[in-house]
């Protein structure tokens, strides 16, 4: 009886040792095969060890997924912005500059996070031979030394020059899926999502355009209206010296790390009107100042001004756009198209939708 | 260092077990061990911080060696003093500073200290010894197994909070004693239930709740988005909260330490004294033992019951933070205890379903208090839930409200696990395990988010 039970112990005690052993196995075993498949497929191209795999842009995470584009030094230019300017195809930009672009714009991309994308490049490629930077409201934040990134948080690690601090960073849920994508890819299974130079046509296609849900979005709830054609109040010295644009502190310091070779475009987006500071008011008047330092910057630094953000036949009309902040692919067209002959060759604007600022 | 983390799970708590099973041998050895490991997870924060709790162990405990060596009680009360002090000092200063301020006119600078993260949890416990010392109900510890018995990580940050007597005699056990897979397979699996309901539940209800709350400062919510911000927040604080108990009881049953019951399914109380029997039950009892009885408890009167239980609370919600809001949640459950109390003498017993409905609703209301920043904050959110921002909207995030509700009635405690729920079956072991490969993943994504319970 005795014996009974002791052998009864004795069977419990091994379950338990099994249990813990079996936990112990899955749970150790389970992290070192997680983190393997992730070296090994390494969908940052990070890994010195990862397998020879064909690395597309499989996953629309920007800020994880274009580091690779520069280190590939594939690209000798790069463009900048928030989705703004992400549907400016490079291919476009290359015919008129006559050089190898890679759209690097990013949606909702923080000045600091645009100026943090120009010098890693500087650091990794050398002096890009052109660089365009998409200017909108991000640069004249007066917040933007608070808000330095979004919701979506910022991996400066892929960011720095230390590669062994990137192997504690890939152990995550996002990482796998996405090495699990690239592995799709690899199988066919899974299709390339953003073309390799990042260029990606974001919006819908155009047989599915509807002007009516275009200006819902575009004027949200307001009366559409034309913005009247008045200059902005004018704001007293103090006031002007009182504004702060943090952002254009980093744009000065970038602009200043390149040569005099990089050709440096400084180019405001055509937002729609109804986007813009309305005119008469005080943020018209705001912006106009950010605008005029922003252009004092790029006399010092030897970059060309060029702005489509004013109230223009472009910027009027609501058929150019999806919603107020972006313009419909022909559109980003014409504007790819426009670009070089406008800094090249100083071609001005046959219906006032751009001006060339300074050149 | 947090529970929820890589660190933690992967490297911390397997090479801390492991020098603890390999010093298990020698009692000394194996509760250095313990007590430098808790130093190391606690100084992981701050490293300077560590000072606040070594000092106070110290200081208490060579004051309750001179209450032994000279017998005086002055120096017990010295120590509840120090101790006293150093929460003050560190957690009501600015709120004392602003009561002061608003009572005399003056303007005052503030001190703006660090809250030392746990503040409150030692120091209570510290407390509750040095009272029991003076109830003569507490021998004097030798300092290694006393010290051990505040700074065991796994309670250290937001409790169960634990008094020496269950803890003490638990650290001369040898951890390699009978039952000791038992209790490693069973705390892991209370981990990795903590762990899952941490990170797949209350940070998921967090970033419903947060901006809501944050939204409802600016302007009054509709009716959609004012329940949803109070169900998210109402499960992400009960999942958070018992999620880190688990944690805390799984690590701890690694090290062969038992700690106690913190909660019993609190949301499934049918009237609010239950739920006071469900919630934060080391609180509770703490509470019970230390203010409760001492202020007259339930056999001096009715008015003394009251002001027992209305006092009691009111200092619960004080202890939670320096803030007014607090002190009102705390009497609004004073309050609730003492109405529940009357309406049960009338013995007019309801339904249950009902009882459930009133104490959650009760319990609700409280956490809208509890959570916002002002009273005008909190006004506003309680009018939003009645409808006074427009009746419109929907409830949002539906499916993880569900998935939360759920959990927070069907997940067993931790104690229900480990007092004979979990068999040793292999395909539990690799379901658990697999689990928390996976939370290890998902938190690999960010910044882990704190615990709620950190702030007090």
């Amino acid at each position: 009886m005795i014996l009974r039970h002791r052998q009864a112990d004795a069977g419990k005690v091994n379950e338990w040792r099994r249990f813990v052993a079996v936990f112990l196995r899955v749970l150790f075993g389970g992290t070192v095969i997680f983190y393997l498949f992730v070296l090994l497929v390494d969908p940052y191209d990070i890994v010195a060890f990862s397998l020879p795999l064909d690395r597309r842009i499989v996953s629309i995470s920007q800020r994880y997924m274009y580091p690779q584009i520069v280190r590939s030094r594939r690209y000798d230019s790069l463009v900048v912005g928030t989705s703004t300017v992400r549907l400016l195809d490079p291919q476009l930009l290359d015919k008129s500059f006559g050089t190898r672009f890679a759209n690097l714009a990013m949606d909702s991309m923080t000045a600091w996070e645009q100026k943090t994308m120009i010098t890693y490049f500087i650091r990794k490629v050398g002096p890009p031979k052109v660089l365009i930077v998409g200017l909108d409201v991000v640069w004249c934040d007066q917040s933007a030394d608070r808000n330095r990134i979004t919701f979506r948080g910022f991996p400066d690690w892929l960011y720095d020059d230390n590669q062994w601090n990137d192997y504690l960073y890939l152990f995550n849920v996002g990482t796998a899926e996405i090495a699990g994508r690239l592995v799709g890819y690899q199988l066919g299974l899974y299709p390339e999502r953003v073309r390799y130079d990042g260029y990606e046509v974001f919006v819908l296609p155009e047989s599915e355009y509807d002007l009516t849900r275009a200006r819902q979005r575009i004027w949200n709830r307001r009366k559409p209206e034309a913005p009247p054609n008045v200059a902005p109040p004018s704001l007293s010295l103090d006031k002007r010296r009182a504004l702060v644009f943090p952002a254009l502190n980093w744009l000065d310091a970038t602009l200043a790390k390149l040569p005099s070779s990089s050709l440096k475009i400084l180019a405001y987006v055509p937002v729609h009107v109804a986007a813009q500071p309305w005119p008469g008011t005080h943020a018209a008047a705001v912006e106009a100042e950010c605008k005029t330092r922003i252009a004092a910057i790029a006399g010092r630094r030897g970059a060309t001004v060029i702005d489509w953000r004013i109230n223009s036949v472009l910027t009027r009309n609501d058929s150019n756009y999806w919603d107020s902040l972006h313009y419909r692919v022909p559109i980003a067209t014409r504007i790819a198209n426009q670009l070089g002959p406008a800094v090249l060759a100083g071609r001005e604007s046959d219906d006032g939708s751009y001006r060339l600022i300074l050149r | 260092m947090l529970f929820q983390s890589q660190f933690y799970v992967l490297i911390f708590l397997p090479v801390a077990a492991a020098l603890y099973y390999a010093a298990a041998g020698s009692t000394i050895v194996r509760q250095w061990v313990l007590i430098g490991a808790s130093l190391v997870f606690y100084g992981w924060w701050d490293a300077r911080l560590v000072v606040l709790p070594v000092a106070q162990i110290t200081g208490t405990w060579l004051l309750a060696l001179a209450h032994e060596r000279y017998g005086q009680r002055a120096f017990l009360v010295a120590g509840v003093v120090l101790n006293l002090a150093s929460l003050g000092t560190f957690k009501y200063l600015d709120f004392l500073l602003g009561i002061f301020e608003s009572l005399s006119g003056l303007a005052l600078p503030r001190a703006n200290i660090v809250l030392p993260i746990g503040i409150s949890f030692f120091s209570f416990q510290l407390i509750s010894y040095l009272i029991d010392r003076l109830r003569g109900s507490a021998p004097i510890y030798p300092f290694r197994p006393f010290a051990l018995f505040v700074l065991i990580y796994p309670h250290l940050i937001a409790g169960p909070i634990v008094r020496h007597n269950e803890l003490v005699p638990q650290f001369a056990l040898d951890p390699r004693r009978e039952g000791v897979w038992r209790r490693i397979g069973i705390g892991l699996v209370i981990f990795a239930v903590g762990f899952a309901k941490k990170v797949l539940i209350a940070d998921k209800l967090a970033t419903v709740a947060d901006p809501l709350f944050a939204r409802a400062d600016l302007r009054a919510l509709d009716l959609g988005e004012a329940w949803t911000a109070v169900l998210a927040f109402t499960f992400q604080l009960f999942l958070d909260f018992s999620a880190y108990t688990e944690m805390a009881i799984g690590s701890a049953l690694v090290f062969g330490v038992v700690l106690p019951e913190n909660f019993r399914r609190p949301y499934l109380a049918t009237d609010i004294r239950d739920f006071w029997r469900r919630w934060h039950i080391s609180l509770s009892n703490f509470l019970r033992d230390y203010l409760y009885i001492p202020l007259g408890g339930s056999r001096n009167g009715p008015w003394r019951y009251v002001l027992a239980t209305t006092g009691t609370m009111g200092l619960c919600g004080l202890w939670h933070g320096a803030g007014w809001t607090y002190v009102v949640w705390g009497l609004w459950h004073g309050i609730g205890l003492v109405t529940c109390r009357a309406w049960q003498q009338l013995n007019r017993p309801m339904p249950s379903i009902v009882g459930w409905a009133i104490t959650l609703l009760f319990v609700m209301v409280g956490w809208v208090i509890f959570r916002s920043k002002s009273f005008g904050a909190a006004g506003s959110m309680l009018m939003s839930l009645a409808g006074a921002g427009g009746f419109g909207g929907t409830l949002q995030e539906v499916k993880l409200l569900v998935v939360a509700a759920l959990a927070s009635g069907l997940i067993p405690s931790a104690h229900e696990i480990k007092d004979g729920l979990l068999h040793p079956h292999p395909a539990l072991a690799a379901g658990g395990a697999a689990l928390a490969v996976y939370c290890l993943l998902e938190v690999g994504q960010g910044t882990p988010v704190n615990f709620i319970y950190f702030q007090f």
